[in-house]
């Protein structure tokens, strides 16, 4: 690490609050720790208590006050902040906030304006279109105005309609939502204008901005990211590869994330899927090398059942299953790849170290994220205390997770009832598939809710889809 | 029927509260110079826009903010060892003991009264857009309420549901919840008064306060 040690504060919760603190100890940098008064169970704050002593956590009102974080970073004399994934992660504000100030904090993700420019869904497109990048079909700036949405959504639904879609299906979003949040189907106009209310109000109350997107919705695509890494300055950009992450909660939230996005060499698709994955990878290079991305980002795109990609986003941040990637990567040759560490490092400003043609990518790699949700009652979310939380430890196998194994634990009500994510790796995807379903079947959650009621999860229906994994 | 007399008494034999002032947020305190036995007085005026006496000073990122008292009462602690200190969220900085007023006291025995609907679950709670609205604009005594009918947004985990109000219709009388707290599951979210029992209600009203001395 450079002369200069940093200490970062860590303004986020939960499993990547935990993944970054032992990033940090195994780059040999200090760490600050925060917590919320109905949080202080979570295993972020015993790990930052063990790892960093007492004075390595202070707790705080909110996560989502800026103020409050910036002040425990003097206090704490940080000099970097990492925001995780959610809250200020992709806030460009705040980004350029903590390098502006009289203290300033290197802001441990990409440069403000890059923020600004591709964390922006419109702002994404506008960009995207001008190189000549296909993206999905739908308005191209936050709509406020109801008579305006409408006449947008009816021109969508006459689009699909000539091109002979028998239910076309039109997207209500938040403009500023993220994580499939804030957004709802329409399947005919005469429900429009209810769902465009109800979203905007929703966009309203936690989002503090009414804009609205409307999209094209497309039926029976594939969800595939590819993971960019490049160093401070721009420069020097590399992939990660590819993932699916297609499959998903009725909300539209990630549930199994595969690396690399489809395995050609032993599922056969309609369309020349290698071909694809080498597309969205140079397209995806080619935007972060034109804007100058700095940083670890995620290029999200939409695969039609006929190999057709559109650019859907761009992700200025560490995702949740950026482990997924990891697991398959390898650096001259080894494993152990870790992309939080990377994250951290590169911000800091070192260089890279490494070209593409150092990394290569071995086996597959699949992610099941455990959520405490019941998939039977369209996948509400289950609040209560988890008594038993235990797997058998493997050596392809990777969990991470901020709920305590030695203690009970009450999930609390404001955050994602998320308990951990299972990284399972396999020399082929027959063998991730089968050591997922191993691990799955053993993996011991046992818990009650408040009134005493049985324990919901998501387990079965991780089961029941690790047998398609890939098919499309 | 109610026993008002009754209850009366009960809360005559421990008329007060003490509210632990605590840091809502991280900062460096500067207390305002009180001390214990210092009277107080809480947030007045019509929409209880006149904040109350300064307790102390928060700082935090250049912004130096008022601690004030929520209510009117005595001061029975103060910690001044944490005077010049960066505190955390949540940390006691004084105690002040509330003596309850008329209206406070009148809330405390409509509880009893009133047909409460309670929180089914732990969540944030909202009003539908539309109720929401007339609450703001014409008071709380203005929504008429009947059984199945549409009213709250529960918030859990970032997710939202519906919850129809279930009980006897009437009128909401008395809301006891916050834009964006959380509600323990059973916790009364409001108090309905059915238009038949208004007359009842409205004597329970008088009969408190003809009855309840405030303490000055």
């Amino acid at each position: 690490m450079p002369a200069n040690k940093h200490k970062v504060l860590i303004a986020n919760r939960g499993e990547i609050a935990t993944r970054i603190i032992r990033a940090c100890c195994g780059l040999g940098l200090d760490f600050v720790s925060l917590a919320t008064a109905g949080d202080l169970a979570s295993g972020h704050v015993s790990l930052a208590r063990e790892l960093g002593g007492e004075k390595a956590l202070y707790r705080i009102e909110s996560y989502h006050d800026a103020n409050e974080i910036l002040s425990v970073a003097d206090a704490a004399g940080a000099t970097a902040v990492h925001p995780g994934y959610g809250f200020f992660a992709e806030d460009y504000r705040f980004a350029r906030r903590t390098a502006a100030r009289d203290r300033p904090l290197t802001f441990i993700g990409p440069s403000w304006w890059a923020i600004r420019d591709l964390g922006d869904k419109i702002s994404t497109k506008r960009i995207a279109r001008s190189l000549g990048v296909p993206t999905v079909p739908g308005s191209d700036r936050p709509v406020y105005d109801e008579l305006e949405a409408e006449e947008l959504a009816r021109a969508l639904f006459a689009f699909q309609d000539e091109q002979g879609v028998e239910s076309g299906c039109v997207l209500v979003k938040a403009s500023a939502g993220g994580g499939g949040m804030g957004i709802e189907e329409v399947w005919n106009m005469d429900r429009f204008r209810s769902v465009f209310r109800r979203v905007r109000n929703y966009a309203k109350r936690h989002f503090n901005d009414e804009g609205v997107l409307i999209e094209q919705r497309i039926l029976d695509f594939n969800h595939l990211e590819v993971q960019i890494v490049s160093e401070r300055g721009g420069r020097n950009h590399v992939h990660f590869g590819t993932r699916n992450c297609s499959i998903q909660s009725l909300g539209r939230q990630k549930r199994i994330e595969v690396a690399p996005g489809f395995v050609p060499g032993e599922i056969g698709y309609y369309f020349d899927a290698a071909g694809v994955l080498e597309a969205i990878t140079r397209n995806s290079l080619a935007m972060a090398a034109e804007v100058g991305y700095d940083s670890v980002g995620t290029w999200e795109w939409i695969v039609t059942p006929k190999g057709e990609p559109f650019l859907m986003e761009v992700n200025t941040r560490i995702q949740v299953e950026n482990g997924v990637s990891a697991a398959i990567a390898r650096l001259r040759g080894e494993p152990g790849v870790d992309l939080v560490s990377e994250h951290i490092r590169l911000a800091l400003g070192e260089p890279l170290g490494y070209s593409q043609q150092d990394l290569s990518f071995e086996g597959v790699g699949v992610e099941y994220r455990i959520v405490a949700e019941d998939p039977r009652e369209r996948f509400a979310p289950w609040a209560g205390r988890i008594e038993r939380f235990q797997w058998a430890e493997r050596p392809w196998l990777t969990v991470h997770s901020h709920v305590p194994r030695d203690a009970a634990y009450d999930i609390p009500m404001d955050f994602d009832p998320n308990l951990a994510l299972a990284i399972v790796w396999g020399e082929n995807l027959a063998q991730a598939k089968e050591r997922g379903k191993s691990f799955l079947n053993e993996l011991v959650l046992e818990g009650a809710a408040a009134g005493g009621g049985e324990m919901r999860s998501n387990i079965g229906f991780l089961l029941e889809k690790n047998q398609n994994i890939l098919e499309f | 029927m109610l026993n008002v007399k009754g209850l009366l008494e009960d809360i005559k034999a421990s008329p007060y509260e003490e509210i632990v002032i605590a840091a809502p947020h991280t900062g460096v305190v500067e207390f305002a110079g009180i001390r214990p036995g210092d009277k107080v007085q809480g947030r007045s005026g019509t929409w209880k826009e006149k904040p109350g006496t300064v307790l102390a000073h928060l700082t935090r990122e250049k912004n130096r903010k008022p601690l004030c008292a929520p209510e009117k009462g005595e001061v029975v602690e103060v910690h001044v060892e944490l005077e010049g200190r960066f505190v955390e969220a949540g940390e006691p900085l004084a105690v002040i003991r509330h003596f309850l007023t008329r209206k406070e006291v009148i809330e405390l025995i409509l509880k009893k009264a009133l047909s409460l609907f309670p929180a089914p679950e732990k969540a944030k709670y909202y009003f539908v857009p539309e109720i929401d609205q007339k609450l703001k604009v014409s008071g709380k005594r203005s929504v008429k309420l009947r059984d199945g009918m549409e009213v709250f947004i529960v918030s859990r985990m970032k997710r939202e549901t519906v919850l129809p109000y279930t009980g006897p219709g009437g009128i909401i009388y008395s809301v006891y919840f916050h834009r964006g707290d959380n509600v323990d599951a059973g916790q009364p979210l409001i108090g309905v008064c059915p238009e038949d029992q208004l007359s009842l209600i409205q004597d329970v009203v008088t009969k408190v306060q003809s009855e309840w001395e405030e303490v000055e």
